[in-house]
């Protein structure tokens, strides 16, 4: 063997053997989190990156023109399908809180099973006047509704049945002018008759309050019984305002109704109560 | 036809305002959709035909309401007759002008509406019927002029032409 041959077999050897002594030193489970390896592609990385993009646009360019034909059609369907996912959200809200409301009612209703019987109702209709407030319920005499029956909210009171017809009912609401409901404030147990007024956007005053009662703003007001149609202790408001009547011989007080009465959807309507009913708290 | 078109025109209108018209309702006050037809309608009709179209429409929509059957017949009359007594005076072709006899023909029907409660012993104090119902309705019913005027003038114009 010539030297030359010798030394070429020689370098060849030392390569294949620093290689393979390469390849034992750089095995992951061996190199720990940073290997030059690592090192390196960190280096390359921007470039990595910045070819990449260069490949995506190049391929967006090219492509384009293709991905053109039938973009207005696809673009159309997808608008349709978004109004229509758009219109599925929306009444899935309402069907959400059309639940909550019910089960609100429901609770309501477990609640106060053992003192009244009560008939859950739809509002249907409302008075399309200014001067009364009024609104017309989905259950009439076939439900066994009555005249002058109680209708309230799990907030509070909100009127009673003026009119019956077989399936449906009006109500007159605490609001309406005509209404007056004998009333007591919760705390000083002061007597009082809460009337409506006209366009008051849902505001009562509680009048012919005896002018000794100590009466302030934010006192509950609830049903009395006495002599009213109503049951006692229903919660009706909070008073907000208190000012001598123009007599000097009673106060009045303005009260914001616990029921929110413009945005009305379902009520209870009372068809039974039971003979002394303990007074339920106020804003339940 | 029209006999029969002018109820049922107010039939749904009086519907719409007892179901989704609630829901416009600002600080109380909704706008008053037959108080608006009549008045318009009888605008440009004359102060005859605007008596008995707002009777009509007051007395639809009290049928629809079931009681006091009548106090919305003479109201509408009221404010129909002086619509109409209104439009022969007044350039009948402006919108802004029937926006002003709007406000204040519905105003007087209000007022008229208002007068009618206490014969009904139904007792609300003035300031609170006139400054928390009969202007903010008037002033909404009014608002809505523009938007329906002109068809109810074209309307009219065509019918009293085939006539």
């Amino acid at each position: 063997m010539r030297w030359a041959t010798a030394k070429k077999l020689f370098l060849l050897a030392v390569l294949i053997a620093v290689t393979l002594t390469a390849m034992r030193c750089t095995v992951p489970e061996r190199m720990g989190p940073v290997s030059p390896g690592i090192k390196f592609q960190d280096v390359i990385a921007p470039v990595q990156n910045g070819l990449t993009w260069l490949g995506k646009q190049g391929k967006y360019i090219v492509s384009l023109p293709v991905s053109m034909v039938g973009a207005a059609a696809r673009c159309q369907e997808l608008e349709q399908e978004i109004e229509r996912l758009e219109s599925e959200r929306i009444q899935f809200n309402e069907y959400l809180m059309e639940n909550r409301r019910l089960a609100a009612l429901l609770e309501h209703k477990k609640i106060m099973a053992d003192n009244y019987n009560l008939l859950t109702a739809s509002v249907i209709g409302r008075d399309p006047g200014n001067w009364f407030a009024t609104i017309t319920l989905n259950h009439g005499s076939g439900d066994g509704v009555k005249e002058n029956m109680s209708v309230l909210t799990p907030k509070g009171l909100v009127g009673r049945v003026i009119a019956v017809t077989p399936s449906t009912c009006e109500v007159l609401l605490i609001t309406d002018p005509r209404s007056g409901v004998g009333s007591l404030v919760q705390d000083t147990r002061a007597p009082g008759i809460v009337e409506g007024v006209a366009g008051a956007a849902g505001i009562v005053r509680m009048i012919h309050i005896p002018n000794n009662a100590r009466v302030e703003a934010g006192q509950a007001v609830v049903t009395s019984g006495m002599g009213s149609l109503f049951p006692k202790g229903i919660p009706v408001g909070r008073i907000i305002s208190v000012q001598n009547e123009p007599t000097g011989l009673f106060l009045s007080a303005e009260i914001t109704p616990l029921a929110d009465l413009n945005s009305l959807e379902e009520v209870m309507i009372v068809t039974f109560v039971q003979p002394e009913v303990a007074t339920p708290q106020a804003g339940g | 036809m029209r006999f029969i078109l002018y109820p049922l025109l107010l039939g749904i209108v009086i519907l719409l305002q007892s179901t989704v018209l609630g829901n416009i309702a600002i600080a109380g006050a909704k706008p008053d959709l037959v108080m608006l037809i009549v008045v318009l309608s009888s605008f440009v009709a004359g102060a005859r035909a605007g008596a008995f179209l707002g009777f009509t429409g007051g007395i639809v929509e009290d049928l629809f309401l079931g009681n006091y059957i009548g106090l919305n017949a003479l109201v509408k009359m009221t404010a129909g007759y002086l619509a109409g007594a209104a439009g022969r005076r007044l350039y009948r072709e402006n919108t802004v002008i029937a926006t002003f006899v709007a406000f204040f023909t519905s105003l007087a029907g209000f007022m008229v509406n208002y007068l009618l409660l206490f014969y009904l012993d139904i007792a609300i104090a003035p300031v609170q019927a006139l400054f928390k119902v009969a202007l903010p309705a008037a002033i909404y019913t009014a608002l809505l002029t523009p938007f329906v005027f002109q068809r109810i003038f074209r309307s009219i114009q065509m019918r009293s032409r085939d006539l």
